[in-house]
């Protein structure tokens, strides 16, 4: 073989090769290539053991890649959220937060710096439905008892701003609830001081209370969405349509639990590759048996349909806006 | 009862494969604990994805022996270095590293492994003895009492800070304290001396601060002093195993103290909302006030190492009641546990005392064994550790900066903990330059913020009227005899100065 004749093959070898990288579908796209999974909290805890297993399997999915998790705690995961929202969007950077940061979009609230509607949507993986959870030594044992109540009853919720305090004063001032607010208890303070019963009751994440409750120290009232029959729906013991409206809100932001979404303008076939292999992640047998275990069933949905719920969960009335304002302190 | 207990023992030490898991664990927990700004959090997490599918004992004592043989590792860069891992190493360097300095690094070394040793299998025992009147103890503290126990702690930043030097210490003490207000108030909703800034919301990092406040300042007064960390060449000093076990028969030349701060570290770990470093300080103040010479703190006494080593190590057993007999962790590293224990089909709470007393028994007993395996590998190796102290400080220096500033960067994954680093290592190098107490400064900064929070609570529950309960009236009687104690030796101190001087 002449050194011509090498030049020639190889050349043609190259333009083979430029052939393919053409013809690329977004899967071989992540043949050799590190994607960095954030999630928006410190290691430990729920978000994390959820990403680090949504990244597992994904990466399962996604021969030849990598995918390497990466904590960005902070700010009530603003700071995560903030990161993926910036981050380059080739396809090789997603990650997960918490769905109440929807409340701080709506209002507007500082230190956002991300427009939920633009992200790159992959998927939520499960629901996390909302209770009315109340210390088994209390009184209280059903919403009328609760709505009885002549002196208002201590609640406890995270700091003033938190997910859980907006939403709890949002639910409080919607159906004029006889409760006060006991801010500052954060991960499971708010359940030993039920135990101490200097706290009646919380409105909270069933994920958190379900052990609580299994242990015999509180019982669930009323629930906001899931399918759990052990509760009624919060919304059947309500008539105001004012109050059904913040309830239909805080249940849109319970359904979409778990979600993974990566920055505005991840190439086309990247997406579908990613959401992909989130599919077959979520459809995968040992995953949806470790979820289970590690907090509530795989509740799947992808892509689009959750940029649809997530639009519609932004789209509120200038009441709810206005409330959702109060809750969190502006004007 | 006595059955189950022994035959948990016998079942843990006869099983070949629960010992191997046993001893990686505690391989894998001294690496991680040693290495600074890395807690002991984070490899629970990352060990998770392995339990999946491992016998429930066997997970249950590899995560369980991981997490608690953390603190044992943890002093050593302290004592070496005067690099602190987290706020309770902190404690510990206050007197290891002058004696470090002294060239005692095998003494102060032997004595604080075997004080984490003995608190974690003190710590142990009082989890076993605690059982029966778990409930009553845990739920006698809340908030009102969270709040006195964390002015009591800030109390005794008086016995801290030196004779004479008693205002010196509040002044530092109320920085720390100031610095503590720093972040999103959880009362308000809004975000004190933050800026723009969010990764100051949640506060000013503990570990960098400590990063700040005691390694860079020795650091550089190392740097501009050459030589070695240690005052006395290798040739003068006896850095050999008699050195090190001299420093192992401190912690039974001192076992009135180690038991005492074995048993409030574990009385501290029982009571969720405290957090893990107030153990290691209360302690380091009990110790302190209790002594007879406590001007001999802060200048390398063995007390000051023996007291935070037993207090964080015991706290582990004391944090585990909670978690599984109500299910609720005490701290975080505790709810990451927790959190595998589900894994791992094991349901935390108070049918634990009837469905698995087999396996809490054998909970105990790997704190016990772990803790024996942990002290007994480390005494091996940390006569040669030792000998980094004697090498000079040119060679040293560039190495633990970089240790430090991936400690500053590891603990929250931020970069601008870099700044905050350099910024108030000015100022702890100032404190030091100028002799101004250090300790007092990460008193008022770790306590000061539970002080607050505390309060916060107990006023929005109780109102003023919250100091009138009992528990509240006994803690307000320490208080006011600490601080009584506090005025009389330093008057004393006073009258006799102009006669010494």
């Amino acid at each position: 073989m002449t050194i011509l004749t090498k030049a020639i093959s190889a050349a043609a070898a190259l333009g083979l090769l430029g052939g393919a990288a053409a013809a690329q579908t977004g899967v071989d796209f992540y043949k050799g290539k590190t994607v960095t999974y954030i999630v928006a909290t410190a290691p430990g805890g729920g978000y994390d053991s959820y990403g680090r297993l949504v990244a597992e399997f994904m990466q399962r999915y996604l021969p030849g890649s990598t995918f390497v998790v990466r904590n960005m705690p902070g700010a009530g995961h603003l700071i995560g959220a903030n990161a993926i929202y910036a981050s380059k969007p080739d396809g090789l950077t997603i990650g997960t937060f918490n769905t109440g940061l929807i409340y701080n979009q709506i209002v507007g609230q500082e230190g956002v710096k991300f427009d939920l509607t633009k992200m790159s949507w992959i998927g939520k993986a499960a629901s996390d439905p909302r209770v009315v959870a109340i210390a088994t030594q209390s009184p209280i044992k059903s919403w009328k008892d609760l709505i009885d109540q002549k002196t208002p009853v201590n609640f406890a919720t995270a700091g003033v701003g938190s997910a859980s305090y907006v939403e709890t004063v949002m639910l409080t001032s919607a159906l004029k609830l006889p409760i006060k607010l006991q801010t500052g208890y954060n991960g499971t303070d708010d359940q030993l001081a039920m135990r101490r019963g200097e706290i009646i009751g919380s409105i909270a994440s069933r994920s958190s209370y379900d052990q609580f409750v299994k242990n015999g120290f509180g019982r669930y009232i009323a629930q906001i969405g899931g399918k759990d029959a052990d509760t009624p729906q919060l919304a059947s013991l309500v008539k105001d349509a004012k109050a059904l409206e913040l309830i239909a809100l805080v249940q849109s932001q319970g359904d979409i639990a778990r979600l993974t979404a990566g920055p505005p303008g991840v190439p086309a076939a990247q997406v579908e590759a990613l959401v992909g292999a989130y599919r077959k992640a979520m459809e995968d047998k040992e995953l949806q048996e470790r979820a289970e275990k590690l907090e509530r069933p795989v509740e799947p949905l992808y892509g689009e349909d959750v940029l649809k719920a997530v639009k519609a969960a932004l789209n509120q009335t200038p009441e709810t806006v206005a409330l959702l304002k109060e809750a969190l302190g502006k004007k | 009862m006595i059955d189950v207990m022994f035959g948990a023992l016998g079942a843990m030490l006869s099983n070949p494969k629960t010992m191997g898991l046993m001893f990686i664990a505690v391989l894998i927990g001294l690496v991680v604990g040693a290495t600074p700004g890395i807690g002991g959090r984070l490899s629970i997490a990352l060990a998770i994805p392995f339990v999946f599918g491992m016998d429930m004992t066997q997970g249950a004592v590899f995560l369980l022996t991981m997490h608690a043989v953390n603190g044992t590792s943890g002093q050593i860069s302290s004592i070496m270095f005067g690099v602190p891992g987290d706020g309770d190493d902190a404690a510990t360097t206050i007197d290891g590293h002058p004696m470090a300095k002294k060239g005692e690094a095998g003494r102060a070394l032997g004595a604080s492994i075997t004080a984490s040793g003995v608190g974690g299998i003190i710590g142990a025992v009082v989890f076993a003895v605690m059982i029966p009147v778990l409930e009553p103890v845990v739920l006698a503290f809340s908030p009102a009492e969270f709040f006195l126990l964390a002015i009591l702690g800030i109390t005794f930043i008086a016995f801290l800070a030196g004779k004479g030097q008693i205002f010196k210490g509040i002044i530092v003490g109320l920085f720390g304290m100031i610095l503590a207000t720093v972040g999103m108030d959880p009362t308000t909703g809004i975000a004190r001396f933050s800026g723009n800034y969010l990764f100051l919301w949640d506060g000013l990092s503990v570990v960098t601060a400590v990063l700040a406040i005691f390694a860079v300042p020795e650091m550089i007064s190392l740097a501009a002093k050459g030589g070695s960390i240690s005052a006395v060449s290798i040739e003068n000093s006896s850095i050999s195993y008699r050195q090190l076990l001299g420093g192992v028969m401190e912690v039974p030349r001192h076992w009135f103290l180690a038991l005492r701060t074995s048993i409030i570290g574990a009385l501290i770990g029982m009571v969720p909302g405290l957090g893990g470093s107030a153990a290691a300080w209360l302690c380091y103040g009990h110790a302190v006030q209790t002594s007879k010479t406590p001007e001999r703190f802060g200048h390398g006494a063995v007390e000051g190492v023996i007291a935070p080593e037993t207090a964080s190590n015991a706290k582990e057993g004391g944090s585990l009641l909670p978690t599984l007999f109500f299910g609720i962790p005490g701290s975080s590293g505790m709810a990451v546990l927790m959190g595998a224990f589900l894994i791992l089909g094991i349901q935390p709470g108070p049918a634990m005392f009837t469905t698995h007393l087999d396996l809490v028994w054998t909970l105990i007993w790997a704190l016990v064994v772990g803790n024996l395996i942990a002290v007994t590998l480390l005494l091996f190796i940390t006569r040669w550790v030792a000998v980094l102290t004697f090498i000079n400080g040119a060679v040293l220096v560039p190495f633990i900066l970089v240790l430090v500033t991936v400690g500053a960067y590891a603990n929250e994954g931020q970069w601008e903990n870099l700044l905050i680093l350099v910024a108030i290592s000015f100022i702890g190098w100032g404190l030091m330059r100028w002799n101004w107490p250090r300790a007092p400064f990460v008193i008022g900064l770790v306590l000061g913020k539970i002080a607050e929070e505390s309060l916060h609570k107990a006023l929005g529950l109780w109102g003023i009227s919250f100091f009138t309960r009992p528990l509240s009236l006994v803690l307000i009687g320490l208080i006011c005899a600490t601080i009584g104690l506090a005025i009389y030796t330093n008057v004393r101190g006073k009258s006799v100065m102009p006669a010494g001087a």
